[in-house]
């Protein structure tokens, strides 16, 4: 018996809260590597920082909605003046391990026994979704999208989701058309040709650090709503996740990560699907356990052939499309 | 065009001959055990027995029907207690699996001990059969009270580690000794894989996050040519650093050399050693899948100074690292090709301009620093244990190293590695275990704050 569910299941992938929270993520990435050309490889670090103070603050402080979102917002930005102040000095590859290892800081202090009464140690923290469903303004009964069934609580989700998405990407768009934007896409292209016309080069890589972290932080809440918060699921793997969506929809466009992102979940879903197949056909030689890895094999090559062959992505202009150093 | 484009091709075809070969070197491991959901705990070597039982009053009676999830390392079932109240679940190899009781269809009324968490992770050894994961249900009246009374006892996933780290607290000296003496030969083993990365740095310009893979590559043989190929030890270490060699020479011939000549950028670079990384590490867990590879090894006490213990394995890891690394600054320091690597490490056009042939000495380098990697991590293996992604954990610990030494030289690596390895052993006495490496990655971002050129560097290199 072939399982071949996972092809209505695919179409599924599209509307996902995952979709959306990577679309998020991945679209602050771009204001940081795609319009300011900072090598931000630390974006799982953001949306681990936001997630847990929205978490934390929502479940054992029983802080109302709109305060533990404030009080994510407020972490991510202190998480980027921590990691700015000292790095956006320095080269870029510099910035690239430095935000690397503070991503995985967080990781192991969260799971720290010591810390377990705030962080629920390596279990993470379950329950920080009450005071959104509060709000679900859709009647409680099964809504069928597909071959799926959506619970009202996934549906209200999922609307907030997308118009979180719209709203961001009409922000990034706004933003970049503004002299604020010309000017960190000029130290994207010559950091010195814009600090000699006198601009404080160092403030506005902060300022794009927070925005971006920032909508790290949304898309990480929207990650934990449906399902729980989960130290390991924000190790490295979540950044190069991040950076294969924005490279392969296109850095330095608005619309590029978001169905980057929608195109990456529906790839992978069908290559798990498809390579499930196979494996059960015995044209591949893999068992179950090793089917799993496959995917970041995929995931691994995609990311330097993309680089390679393709560094504009598939929305992007191929003259802002050259890295810097 | 069309030259840029064969070119493409080519660099596209040694892409998957880069890849092809490592499949190939690593398929004479046997393929990890074949598992089907659920594995039959009758014909598994490794299992997980799952108890839950209501004591709320005597006697203890089972409660049948619980979902129960057990879950880690890609593998992923849910099972339901029997009717005696007991499970057993057979696993695809050892490792470190959650189990997790589904509380809500237990009879209300009973509730899990504060001490008895419902999720909880279990480690399982090779060849460990029926490891028992027991969900003792009490009344709910009784926890309530038990809570109120006794101090919170630490839960089922509290770190072995740090509880007899604070039985022993207060022995500061007995401690030390042995942690400094860790951390050394740890150091030692880093300054082999870290030698690699400043040097590749240093003469290419590439941060090269695979690095972490060839140190996994060089375990990984060493088991292979031990526990599949049954090799004596010290062969085995010497096939894996020729076969790490050969990884980078064959590296930098597929896939490193067609983008210089592509004149691909530095940052794009790094994020192609990225996505190799992740590919290769994977592929490491489909051939020798996900569980620890250990390799035999004597682990009674060779050595016994004071407080130190040290086994064989120990020593002699020690002593090797101790060999090559003199080797390697003897070369580097007095040998024509040595002061050549050196030349362009610190100035290409320099050293082009001086007649040096700049990519003869980065393929040096790449096969080199393939070749320390790996032995850097056969010593690993049998200093302590190996697995599909031993070399990326150490990663940010090497990366570490090179930045603290200085990036781009290879003394400062040395010297990095040993104060990172040292680091991180000594913390430990401190810090609970899970946060050694913490202290490592927030001493980098220290020395970046004050000296950001690192230990030996030039102050240049920052730009």
């Amino acid at each position: 018996m072939l399982d071949w569910t996972f092809l209505p299941l695919t179409l599924n992938q599209i509307i996902s809260p995952q979709t959306i929270a990577f679309a998020l993520a991945a679209l602050g990435l771009s204001v940081h590597f795609g319009f300011t050309g900072l090598l931000n490889f630390g974006q799982a670090g953001f949306m681990s920082v936001g997630a847990y103070f929205f978490a934390i603050t929502a479940t054992r402080f029983g802080f109302p909605l709109w305060a533990s979102i404030l009080a994510a917002l407020i972490g991510a930005t202190a998480f980027a003046f921590l990691l700015g102040i000292p790095t956006l000095r320095l080269r870029a590859d510099y910035l690239s391990i430095v935000t690397i290892a503070a991503a995985e800081i967080i990781r192991y202090t969260v799971q720290t026994p010591d810390l377990t009464a705030f962080t629920g140690g390596s279990d993470g923290i379950n329950g920080a979704e009450a005071g959104f469903e509060k709000l679900n303004p859709f009647p409680d009964r099964v809504y069928k999208i597909g071959v799926v069934p959506y619970t009202n609580d996934d549906i209200w989700v999922i609307v907030v989701g997308w118009v979180l998405v719209a709203l961001a990407a009409l922000f990034v768009w706004q933003l970049m058309r503004s002299p604020w934007g010309r000017i960190v896409k000029g130290i994207r292209e010559d950091e010195d040709a814009v600090r000699s016309l006198g601009k404080n080069v160092y403030a506005f890589k902060l300022q794009a650090l927070i925005i971006g972290g920032i909508l790290g932080t949304l898309g990480a809440i929207i990650n934990i709503i449906p399902t729980s918060l989960q130290p390991n699921n924000y190790g490295t793997q979540t950044t190069f996740f991040l950076w294969t969506i924005m490279l392969l929809g296109g850095a330095t466009t608005v619309l590029g990560p978001i169905i980057g992102s929608i195109i990456f979940w529906v790839v992978l879903n069908l290559s798990d699907g498809f390579i499930g197949i196979l494996a059960a056909t015995h044209v591949l030689p893999l068992s179950q356990v090793q089917q799993g890895p496959v995917r970041f094999i995929i995931v691994g090559i995609a990311l330097m052939l993309l680089v390679i062959f393709r560094p504009q992505g598939i929305f992007g202009k191929k003259k802002e499309a050259h890295f810097s150093v | 065009m069309p030259t840029t484009r064969r070119r493409l091709a080519r660099a596209a075809t040694m892409i998957a001959a880069a890849v092809g070969v490592a499949l190939t070197l690593g398929l004479t491991a046997s393929p990890a055990a074949a598992a089907s959901t659920p594995i039959d705990p009758a014909t598994a070597k490794e299992s997980i027995l799952v108890v839950a039982r209501d004591n709320s009053t005597p006697p203890a009676k089972p409660l049948p029907g619980i979902p129960v999830q057990v879950s880690g390392n890609g593998f992923d079932v849910t099972v339901s207690t029997g009717a005696d109240g007991r499970v057993e679940v057979g696993l695809p190899g050892p490792g470190t699996f959650d189990v997790k009781l589904d509380v809500s269809k237990v009879p209300s009324g009973l509730a899990l001990p504060s001490a008895l968490k419902p999720e909880r992770s279990v480690e399982v050894d090779t060849g460990n059969k029926q490891v028992l994961a027991n969900y003792i249900f009490i009344s709910a009246t009784q926890q309530q009270q038990q809570q109120a009374t006794s101090t919170p006892s630490p839960g089922a996933t509290a770190d072995h580690e740090k509880a007899s780290d604070e039985k022993q607290s207060g022995d500061f000296g007995r401690r030390i000794w042995p942690a400094l003496a860790t951390g050394l030969i740890f150091g030692l083993l880093l300054a082999l894989a870290s030698i690699g990365v400043s040097l590749i740095y240093g003469t290419t310009g590439l941060n090269n996050f695979a690095h972490g893979e060839l140190v996994t590559f060089g375990g990984l043989m060493a088991y292979t040519f031990t526990s599949i190929v049954p090799l004596p030890g010290w062969l085995a270490i010497i096939v894996a650093t020729v076969l790490g060699g050969a990884f980078g020479f064959v590296q930098d011939l597929g896939l490193w050399r067609p983008l210089r000549r592509m004149r691909v950028a530095l940052i794009p670079l790094m994020i192609v050693s990225i996505g190799l990384s992740l590919a290769v590490r994977y592929l490491f867990q489909i051939l020798y899948g996900p569980g620890t590879l250990l390799l035999p090894q004597d682990s009674s006490a060779a050595i016994n100074i004071g407080p130190v213990h040290l086994t064989s394995a120990d020593v002699s890891a020690a002593i090797i690292a101790i060999v090559v690394l003199l080797g390697v600054a003897w070369l580097l320091g007095n040998t024509r090709i040595g002061k050549a690597t050196r030349a362009v490490a610190d100035n290409r056009s320099l050293a082009a301009a001086s007649g040096i042939d700049v990519e003869s000495v980065i393929r040096i380098v790449w096969t080199a620093g393939g070749a320390l990697a790996g032995l850097a991590g056969a010593l690993l293996a049998y200093y302590q244990t190996i697995q599909w992604d031993s070399g990326a954990q150490i990663l940010l610990a090497i990366f570490a190293a090179v930045t603290l030494g200085g990036l781009g030289t290879a003394y400062g690596a040395l010297v990095g590695s040993l104060v990172i390895g040292l680091f991180i052993n000594v913390s430990a006495i401190w810090l609970p275990a899970n946060l050694k490496f913490v202290a490592a990655l927030i001493a980098m971002i220290v020395i970046l704050l004050v000296r950001p050129q690192g230990i030996l560097g030039k102050k240049d290199r920052i730009g």
